[in-house]
């Protein structure tokens, strides 16, 4: 009877996220899995295919191409980020004067609107008349330039994302029991080797963190790309969500366009999961010895 | 204790009186004003969308029981959130819609047929090419709104003049591919400087250090490519199907390509494929000689530029002068929850009185033909020439993109055609890849 009532308790204090969740996720997501067996341009009425659109996009040359470049872009993103994120936030955990402005300035770009700031890049790219080259005194071509398209997403994207991560390495770094340090340092560890052997193991629940939540948007980035090249010049920019956009939105193939959003949902799950047990085993979430 | 029956009975009886009561209440209360019905109209040009505030300020005038909400919705969401807002069923009661957007939606029986609704007498007060474009299957669409005329050619006197040349030579200019007959080109070089004062004709001149262009050659439909596909006897579409990959399309493309990768008297596609405005924004900073467009920038480069400029002629080709000419109009829900208000309203937008702020702001030509006059009284009277937009439509006209899925096609054809005027595809193959994709895209 108790248990009964217990577990009632536990639905009933459940309910409000249970409902958000069917609501906002799964039920999209099975909406997504219907779509991806329709042909449907939004206004006529959808009409089953059975498994043509899986077989339209699996062998589409452009979406194996978006596959690529989102790999890359991620490959190249990602460790970028998450070392940068941990070097400004060993920095700024130590106290120096200043350290508080520049947390806060590490952090605005974080908290803009990601498509106002490919906007903004997108001036500062101008090969005519934008700021960079103005600076640089040279005329470079930097977002239809085939090798440096790419490249240049990436960094924005890294410049956006760096201070959200700082913030997250600097609260593991401060979480970190300053006597395990003083023990390092009584070991006669130098400063590197406290980092490497003592800190860095302690920062692996912050870093399976980082690494997943940073995983997950990487791979779903849309809006500077959108803003800075819209997936050119020669779908050198294409990620997979801007050309989902563009299935979905431009094309009005809203079946190939949910294909394309399942295919990304399955590398997702597959990846976190990938994490989950590489983490899983070796992460320690008790700091105090 | 009373039976059960007895309490329902008396519950009942009490309801009813109460009831009564409040319906009587209710219909003592002295009415008010008559409700008001909101018709809701969107559009893309902030412009016209004040102009219409004037507009229809006066028909509320003689409507006391409708109001209409104007909104403008930027062009570069406006089909994306047209095309979803009419599949959530939340679509305006009128909104603008273009030639290469309304065939889907009058296929799909989402847009009211205006000569059901307003009686096909009413077009005789409308410019007849936009009937013509906005009609199909013994239809028309949309209430014409707006008659762009033909493309001409904006000119900074003060540069032409610098550069030795008289501003009335350059309505003759004509552009031959074969370079036999080419007076255009060497106008261009002269009207292209770089950082040390050389000219384009002259050797000394450096194209990485370009600081006045000559011209807007660029990936630019309306204004640019589709006329030199007329004007040298080809076209983009022929009815739905795309034809641009014909010999002439292809010495066409490849004038234009070679008038910025060659020549170098355009700005680069690195800029202009990406920006829009980028030719606009030179030339009313005193950067580019000529700016070929249409009317819907006169109202820009006459708020933006501060030199003394005027307008000539496009320039011709082989096959001459053979310019574009669009139209937009305002078309309807066929699913609007109060069709009588919104039929009221197409007929004030279709009306001299409800057009004629349109033309009075310069902000673009009604379509409404006896409103057109005000729009030529109002660039008149500001001292600029408006008629080489309207004359060159003597010369006739190519094809104005049209037909079903034209967003798919332009999605297909418009990364190859970036790739061309970056100079890094090859015309000829670009061209045939292109017209192959935009064919695929709308079957």
């Amino acid at each position: 009877m108790l248990a009964r009532r217990n577990a009632i308790t536990g639905y009933s204090l459940l309910a409000p996220s249970l409902f958000g969740l069917i609501c906002f996720l799964v039920f999209p997501v099975l909406i997504v899995l219907w779509l991806s067996f329709q042909q449907w341009d939004l206004i006529s009425p959808a009409r089953f295919v059975g498994l043509d659109n899986y077989r339209s996009v699996l062998s589409d040359p452009v979406f194996a191409n978006s596959l690529m470049v989102t790999a890359v872009f991620v490959l190249i993103v990602i460790p970028i980020q998450t070392v940068l994120g941990l070097l400004v936030a060993s920095w700024l955990t130590r106290g120096l004067p200043g350290s508080l402005v520049l947390r806060t300035i590490y952090v605005l770009p974080w908290i803009c609107a990601p498509l106002a700031l490919g906007v903004v890049w997108k001036w500062i790219f101008a090969p005519t008349d934008g700021a960079l080259n103005a600076i640089l005194g040279i005329r470079v071509e930097w977002l239809t330039n085939l090798d440096l398209a790419l490249p240049a997403v990436c960094a924005v994207v890294i410049w956006t994302n760096v201070g959200y991560i700082t913030l997250f390495f600097m609260a593991g770094l401060l979480n970190i029991p300053e006597h395990v340090i003083e023990a390092a340092a009584i070991d006669g560890a130098s400063p590197f080797t406290t980092f490497w052997r003592v800190k860095l193991p302690l920062l692996r629940p912050t870093m399976f963190f980082v690494l997943v939540t940073s995983v997950i948007s990487t791979f779903q980035i849309f809006d500077q790309v959108y803003a800075l090249t819209g997936g050119g010049p020669q779908h050198r920019t294409d990620v997979i969500a801007a050309r989902i956009y563009f299935e979905a939105f431009q094309t009005f193939d809203m079946g190939r366009a949910a294909v394309m959003a399942v295919v990304l949902l399955v590398i997702l799950v597959g990846i976190t999961l990938a994490q989950q047990l590489y983490f899983g085993r070796r992460t320690t979430y008790d700091l105090s010895s | 204790m009373p039976k059960r029956s007895t309490v329902i009975v008396a519950v009942v009886a009490a309801a009813a009186v109460v009831a009564g009561s409040v319906a009587a209440a209710v219909a003592l209360i002295p009415s008010g004003p008559p409700e008001k019905t909101t018709v809701t109209m969107r559009l893309w040009d902030d412009q016209v969308a004040a102009a219409y505030e004037t507009s229809f300020a006066e028909f509320e005038k003689a409507n006391e029981d409708i109001t209409v909400d104007v909104q403008v919705i930027g062009w570069a969401d406006y089909w994306t959130k047209l095309r979803t807002d009419i599949a959530g069923k939340s679509i305006d009661d009128i909104f603008w819609v273009n030639g290469g957007n309304f065939v889907d939606y009058a296929n799909n029986g989402d847009l009211l047929d205006i000569t059901e609704a307003l009686g096909a007498d009413a077009q005789k007060a409308w410019a007849p090419s936009v009937v013509a474009q906005y009609s199909l299957n013994g239809s028309l669409w949309g209430v014409p709104q707006l008659a762009d005329p033909g493309i001409g050619m904006f000119y900074n006197e003060d540069l032409v003049r610098a550069a030795g040349i008289d501003p009335t030579s350059l309505s003759s200019l004509h552009w031959d591919p074969t370079g036999a007959d080419d007076t255009l080109l060497p106008v261009l070089k002269k009207l292209t400087v770089d950082a040390n004062g050389n000219t384009a004709d002259s050797p000394q001149f450096d194209p990485k250090k370009i600081v006045q262009y000559g011209y807007n050659a660029a990936n630019d439909l309306n204004a640019i490519y589709i006329n030199y596909l007329g004007s040298n006897g080809a076209a983009l579409q022929s009815g739905d199907e795309f034809v641009f990959d014909s010999p002439a399309g292809v010495a066409a493309f490849q004038y234009l390509v070679d008038l910025i990768n060659v020549h170098h008297v355009s700005p680069s596609a690195a800029d202009t494929n990406t920006n829009g405005d980028f030719s606009r924004d030179q030339f009313t900073q005193g950067k580019m000689a000529l700016f070929q467009s249409g009317v819907y920038n006169l109202a820009n480069v006459e708020q933006g530029a501060d030199f003394p400029w005027s307008v000539a002629t496009m320039p011709a080709g082989p096959a001459g002068a053979i310019s574009v000419t669009n139209g937009v109009v305002a078309a309807a829900n066929a699913h609007s929850a109060h069709p009588d208000a919104v039929k009221k309203v197409l007929q004030w937008l279709g009306s001299e009185a409800g057009s004629a702020p349109i033309g009075a702001t310069g902000s673009a030509s009604p379509a409404v033909t006896a409103a057109q006059q005000v729009y030529l009284d109002f660039w008149n009277e500001k001292g600029i020439g408006v008629t080489p937009f309207f004359d060159v439509l003597a010369n006739g006209t190519v094809q104005a993109p049209q037909g079903a899925k034209w967003q798919a096609a332009q999605e297909a054809f418009g990364p190859v055609f970036e790739e061309i005027f970056l100079g890094r595809t090859p015309v000829a193959e670009g061209l045939a890849t292109a017209q192959q994709a935009a064919n695929a895209a709308i079957k």
